[in-house]
């Protein structure tokens, strides 16, 4: 009994601490930088690169 | 009551007692001195409120603190000094006419008490004349006396009470509100990570404690959820405990301090129980960052949001600039190193980095950004160029004449800016209750603490005090409003001169209103065409023919009729003007004739005139034969009528001032349905009429152009000018309405009410919330989580509330 929730907690853990890094390495790369921008970038018309 | 005078030493302590006050430290104004007797010492003090103060430290037994306040000054001098250069920071330093000015961006600044002790600290320092922050951008602009303290003197000062100054350049600036902000995202991030995990070991262990629970299930759990509780104190609280510690060490009660108090004391509590078997509220604390971060993020958004209409003025003038050396090679150099005399080239597509006059070349220059002309004006050499406009067809070089700092899109940023910075006097009580209101917090919970002290939840009560006396919505309320009504109000072309011009705006009964250039459109324009020979439209197109190559403005209305009406002109060369007279221009049927009657006459033409007409009348004559006549009139805006009407619903008393005819102010007055009116008025018996109405307890708005209305603007209780383009004018009012656009007045009243209206809900939400919850709390009946949870909550609400102004409409009918 113990060791199972020993292990879902260890599980449960790693699962929540990956989610963590994707966000550092999320912020760090800069994807919030411009919460705004995006919207308005989408009805560009000149993006046909 | 003040900060102490960081100049003094304990040496000097008692001797500057004769000038200085005892307790606060400022120098007593004449004539203000209080003077008491306290265990037969005589002392001095600058108000009621200090000698309070210091009989209430003194009677504390407490009159240590004078000794120890006097003491941290002096360490502070010496540790910081070299980490700032004078030669590096004087590169940063503005000299003006009086004094020099440094703008400097702060780290550290959370809320309005420290920009409140920034300001305070600052102000007495020797030789700084005066410091104001932004607190939507966290910059400092600082004017000192560079005879008397150095850019790195300032710098020290305020790095040694925690805040990290730094040189303004907009770049530095961008980077580092980026900077803060994913520092904020990256703290968030991890609290709101941890705090779940947390959320799920509280959960079971709750649950345990109704259900029963295996003792070694309990403490496991009870370790994992010490485990990651405490890098949301020690890493996601950080700035807390930073800012708690400086606090602690200037002893200057903040609301960090009461923050790190309640996080701090949840969090050791419950590692001292951890070790007893006891239950734990490791939750708690990390539960209070949490919320609280949410709130600040939240904030920071706002801010950004407000900030953003600066930055989009501010983005107008491009950044880098091609200069033309003397040899004629270009380099690519920053805009903020451009000197006056410096040339440039701009090229077709770019903005104009900098105000200069045009040294070489031709082109087409779009100011609609700027003055709000839609159509594109032709520049030639000697013209003058405004920074921020577009430059359409042709590659020219420009003479600098300003640098970028004093550009006009520079001064006008520097306005919305320095709007944003001044508070509204309902601020001043805001701030003055948040400095009160600590250390009153702090005993109430000591006292908290001492009632329950039998019990085993009472320092959990005291916590919970703590975290809900945080007076950040009380910080919020006004400065929050204040900005984002200045941001939108910017967007849409008004500028604000301050919170205070807001809140005075708000409160105007009586409405005056210059004519010329304010009611009319300050240009004339083509009313009647009487020909004397042919049509109309030939005697227009001959008119046009006549004027293309003058620029009085009689010339530019008969041409912009002649645009208008579709009427082909040639330019023509030789052209030649006799000024005040008319402009003589030879052409293949013969030389035309334009001016006046007495311009007609010398050369020997008499055509009839009417003596009755008050116009402008342009006469035409080609070879020495009359053709016609042309009269010009300043005529009214074309919403002129819909405002005053709509000002009139909104039950504004309307009032015409000018300096023309009765007859004119009369019919102009008539046609406007203007309650009042007033003529042949010189500028200082406008600024009198305004004068008077003041006496009688009106609060009066003054709407002019702002050069011959300069006095009355100056005099009314809020003076608004119009201003298009380049005008200097604009500096010496408190409201703009940007792009000369009547119907913008509308608009702007509509806002200054709805931001009174906005800042009363936010105070008066901010004081009942605390009224409520403390005693809640104290007696016990707040959990802190809960506590903290409001707390954010009415942050929110207070910012939420003043954001609504965000979507304030201009009125469609101006």
């Amino acid at each position: 009994m113990l060791k199972s929730i020993l292990l879902l907690i260890f599980l449960s853990f790693c699962i929540g601490t990956g989610v963590w890094l994707f966000f550092l390495y999320a912020v760090k790369k800069g994807e919030f930088d411009d919460v705004e921008g995006p919207k308005y970038r989408m009805l560009d018309d000149d993006d046909d690169d | 009551m003040n900060l102490s005078n960081p100049a003094s030493d304990p040496a000097v302590a008692s001797s500057r007692s004769a000038a200085t006050c005892e307790h606060c430290g400022l120098t007593i104004p004449p004539g203000e001195l209080v003077a008491d007797e306290i265990d037969g010492r005589r002392y001095a003090f600058c108000c009621q409120g200090c000698r309070m103060a210091y009989r209430i430290i003194k009677g504390a037994g407490l009159d240590r603190y004078y000794q120890r306040r006097e003491r941290r000054t002096e360490r502070v001098e010496a540790a910081h000094t070299s980490r700032f250069d004078d030669e590096y920071l004087q590169r940063f330093v503005q000299n003006g006419a009086d004094g020099a000015e440094l703008n400097l961006i702060m780290d550290g600044i959370r809320c309005a008490s420290c920009v409140w002790l920034i300001e305070h600290l600052l102000g007495q320092t020797a030789g700084v004349q005066s410091a104001r922050i932004n607190f939507a951008t966290h910059r400092a602009l600082v004017r000192f006396d560079p005879q008397q303290t150095t850019p790195a003197e300032i710098c020290a000062r305020l790095t040694a009470v925690g805040y990290l100054p730094r040189p303004f350049s907009l770049d530095e600036l961008q980077r580092s509100a980026d900077l803060e902000r994913s520092s904020l995202l990256l703290r968030f991030g991890t609290a709101v990570f941890f705090s779940l995990q947390l959320m799920g070991f509280s959960l079971a262990l709750y649950a345990g404690y109704f259900q029963g629970m295996d003792a070694t299930a309990r403490s496991l759990l009870q370790f994992f959820a010490a485990a990651v509780a405490t890098p949301v104190v020690f890493y996601s609280g950080w700035p807390f405990l930073r800012g708690a510690w400086y606090s602690l060490r200037n002893r200057l009660p903040n609301m960090d301090l009461l923050i790190a108090l309640g996080v701090l004391s949840a969090y050791f509590y419950s590692l001292y129980a951890l070790t007893t078997g006891q239950e734990i509220y490791f939750d708690t604390a990390a539960m209070i960052i949490t919320l609280i971060l949410a709130g600040r993020l939240f904030e920071s958004g706002a801010r950004r949001k407000a900030a953003a209409g600066v930055d989009r003025l501010l983005q107008l003038a491009p950044a880098r600039a091609t200069q033309v050396a003397a040899d004629g090679t270009t380099a690519i150099v920053d805009s903020s190193q451009l000197k006056v005399g410096d040339l440039v080239r701009v090229q077709p597509g770019e903005r104009f980095p900098t105000d200069g006059c045009v040294a070489a070349g031709a082109t087409e220059v779009d100011e609609a950004a700027v003055s709000g002309e839609p159509l594109p004006v032709l520049r030639e050499p000697g013209s003058q160029i405004t920074s921020g406009t577009l430059n359409l067809t042709g590659s020219i070089d420009v003479r600098v004449t300003a640098p970028a700092a004093e550009s006009f899109v520079a001064r006008v940023a520097a306005m919305v800016e320095q709007a944003q910075s001044r508070h509204a006097p309902v601020q001043g009580l805001a701030d003055r209750i948040a400095t009160l209101f600590i250390p009153c917090v702090i005993l109430i919970a000591l006292g908290t603490f001492i009632y329950w002290s039998g019990q085993s939840d009472a320092l959990m009560h005291a916590v919970t005090v703590l975290v809900v006396a945080c007076p950040c919505a009380l910080g919020l309320a006004t400065p929050t409003a204040v900005m984002v009504a200045t941001g939108r109000a910017a967007e849409a072309g008004v500028l604000f001169r301050g919170g205070d011009i807001l809140e005075a705006s708000a409160g105007i009964g009586k409405i005056a209103f210059d004519k010329t250039g304010t009611l009319t459109g300050g240009t004339p324009q083509v009313v009647e065409i009487a020909p004397h020979i042919g049509t109309s439209e030939e005697l227009l197109a001959l008119a046009a023919t006549a004027t293309a190559g003058s620029s009085h403005p009689l010339a530019r209305g008969i041409k912009a009729e002649a645009r208008r009406r579709g009427i082909e002109h040639p330019a023509l060369p030789g052209g030649r003007t006799v000024p005040g007279r008319g402009v003589e221009q030879p052409s293949a049927a013969g030389m035309l004739l334009a001016g006046s009657h007495r311009f007609m006459s010398e050369h020997g033409i008499s055509p009839e005139k009417n003596e009755n007409v008050t116009k402008s009348e342009v006469y035409i004559a080609r070879k020495k034969v009359y053709y016609g006549v042309l009269r010009l009139d300043d005529r009214l805006r074309d919403n002129a009528a819909a405002v005053i009407a709509t000002l009139q619903r909104q039950a504004y008393a309307t009032l015409l001032l000018t300096g023309d005819q009765p007859a004119t102010a009369a019919t102009v007055a008539g046609q406007l349905q203007i309650d009042e009116w007033q003529a042949e008025l010189t500028p200082g018996q406008k600024a009198l009429v305004i004068d008077q109405a003041l006496a009688r307890g009106e609060k009066v708005m003054m709407v002019g152009d702002g050069i011959n209305d300069a006095p009355a603007l100056s005099t009314a209780t809020v003076g608004c000018a119009l201003a298009g383009g380049t005008d200097i004018a604009v500096e010496s009012a408190d409201l703009v309405l940007v792009g000369a656009d009547l119907g913008k007045l509308c608009f702007a009243l509509d806002l200054a009410r709805s931001s009174m209206r906005v800042i009363r809900q936010n105070l008066f939400w901010a004081f009942s919330y605390n009224l409520v919850a403390i005693p809640l709390a104290a007696s016990g009946k707040l959990l802190p989580v809960y506590g903290a949870a409001a707390m954010a909550i009415s942050s929110i609400c207070v910012v939420s509330n003043s954001l609504r102004l965000r979507n304030i409409r201009e009125n469609q009918e101006c």
